[in-house]
């Protein structure tokens, strides 16, 4: 049995409605309360997802899975195929497995690729990722948003569409994080 | 001018509007003690331990730094103060630092008397409002609405679609629902761990889409708030959301001492049941504590304001020295 701070994207829990791989994860300190982890988690065998919380103090069973150095081949209508670098064994993940990660992709990447029983499972993008944004409109009224924060959508390489503070401009490179799809930082 | 120094800069900023707003309303602001010998035992709350030394006698006293002014604030509410207010670091020990937690952090804490929770909700919409309007290029906009207010108990079945009430200090009810919505259950969990597996799963995410007030938590989680006279299984608690933030945390205060006595000792049998240091009552803050009178209080995020306005999501931006730079 493994602790949840053990918890993070690509681990995989087995309980007895099978295996769930992790596809986000948060720890909370809510101060009224314990401390939790809170998750998304996809079922290896039927898909389906769920949003579940696990209080630190947990144990929960954690299946071995191989991290493999691959590099993104291409997208087609299979969905987005990679290859080992080690023994050039290609793999295929559908579009729904990939998910929201697929956005992010770039070909002849290298990325790291969650593998169990040698299927892939999840990948591991890097947290930050820079890219140029491509589209912007210039700041004007109109962007008021009420109670969050005053930004603007711009588009990025890949066609990514990202809020952004409205002082960023076309042309310039903004760092990403691939967590949750937020604006971080200029680059 | 570098995104850092902005940030820094909001946050300077927004300290000093919340002050001018107190300092407006003939608020007193108070400069409460850091240190103190016995810190609040708030079971999920750490405080951070040092040892103080009177150097002719060679006495040595234990302390801690405060995690919030409370006890502090209600003992000036006793010696007749009726609106305070401070705003000053509070310190927090084994918190995760990520984004939204910082180990020493600013906030505004105020009270007053004769109010109940709705007025204490009407106080704090008005201060946020009131920064942000007064704030300079501010990232975050708020329309001429009122904050929303919602129960405890109708956010579970909105968003969660539970029904609260029959299922109030039953556990094996509360069991049952968790594992119905996919939640592990452990032998371990209490009924209020249960309750936030699901609240955490599936309401607080949601909660502050528009700004919102959080109200009338289980009397299990009343912590220092009085129980609804007029619903006893809620406390006449709330606290505010605006984004993905929980911004801040009040109550009408308890001043029963027979009840406030019960909860500190429940709360030091939670803490010792989960292998966590105690501590004594503070006798000095029950012996005032018939005389604070009527009042409510609220513990504000200063820099959980300051995150919203400056647009970022990590309280590192806003620190002149992030916590990561300074161990």
């Amino acid at each position: 049995m493994a602790s949840t701070s053990e918890i993070k994207k690509g681990v995989v829990i087995r309980d007895p409605q099978g295996l769930w791989v992790v596809n986000e994860f948060q720890h909370i300190n809510p101060g009224k309360g314990a401390a939790f982890v809170r998750t998304r988690i996809k079922n290896l065998q039927s898909g389906k997802t769920l949003e579940t919380t696990f209080k630190t103090s947990e144990t929960i069973d954690l299946v071995e899975v191989e991290h493999r150095r691959m590099q993104y081949l291409y997208h087609d209508a299979t969905g987005h195929t990679f290859m080992d670098q080690s023994t050039y064994d290609q793999v295929t993940m559908s579009d729904a497995d990939v998910g929201t990660d697929g956005k992010y992709l770039r070909e002849g990447m290298d990325i790291n690729v969650t593998t169990y029983e040698g299927q892939p499972i999840a990948l591991e993008l890097p947290r930050k990722m820079t890219f140029k944004v491509t589209e912007s409109m210039d700041a004007t009224g109109g962007n008021t948003v009420s109670g969050g924060n005053m930004t603007k959508e711009v588009t990025v390489e890949g066609g990514i569409k990202v809020h952004v503070p409205l002082f960023i401009k076309q042309g310039e490179d903004i760092i990403i994080n691939t967590e949750n799809g937020e604006y971080v930082e200029r680059a | 001018m570098n995104m850092s120094q902005e940030f820094i800069r909001a946050r300077s900023r927004v300290v000093q509007l919340v002050r001018r707003y107190f300092d407006e309303q003939s608020f007193l602001e108070l400069h409460t003690p850091r240190l103190v010998g016995l810190p609040g035992q708030e079971p999920y709350l750490e405080p951070m331990w040092t040892e103080i030394v009177e150097d002719v006698t060679r006495s040595t006293y234990q302390a801690a730094l405060i995690t919030s002014p409370e006890y502090a604030m209600k003992r000036m509410l006793a010696a007749g103060f009726d609106k305070i207010y401070d705003l000053g670091p509070c310190f927090r020990n084994a918190e995760p630092w990520d984004g939204s937690h910082d180990p020493e952090f600013l906030m505004a804490e105020w009270y007053e008397k004769g109010i109940g929770l709705s007025e204490l909700m009407d106080r704090t919409e008005a201060m946020v409002k009131y920064v942000v309007r007064n704030m300079e290029h501010g990232a975050l906009r708020l329309d001429d609405n009122a904050f929303r207010r919602i129960t405890v108990e109708q956010a579970m079945k909105e968003y969660a679609g539970v029904e609260l009430g029959p299922l109030l200090g039953d556990k094996e009810k509360m069991a049952s629902v968790c594992r119905e919505h996919g939640q592990t259950v452990s032998e371990t969990d209490s009924w209020d761990d249960l309750f936030f597996k699901i609240f955490l799963s599936e309401v607080e995410l949601k909660l502050g889409e528009v700004p919102t007030f959080l109200t009338h938590y289980p009397a299990s989680m009343a912590a220092l708030a009085q129980k609804d006279p007029n619903d006893t299984r809620y406390a006449l608690r709330t606290e505010l959301y605006i984004g993905a933030l929980e911004l801040a945390n009040g109550f009408v205060e308890l001043t029963d001492v027979e009840e406030q006595r019960k909860r500190f000792e429940e709360e030091q049998e939670l803490r010792r049941s989960l292998g966590k240091e105690t501590w004594s009552i503070d006798e000095r803050f029950m012996g005032v504590l018939p005389k604070m009178g009527q009042a409510a209080g609220i513990a504000f995020g200063v820099d959980r304001l300051a995150m919203l306005l400056s647009g970022t999501s990590s309280i590192s931006d806003l620190m002149p020295i992030p916590v990561r730079e300074r161990f």
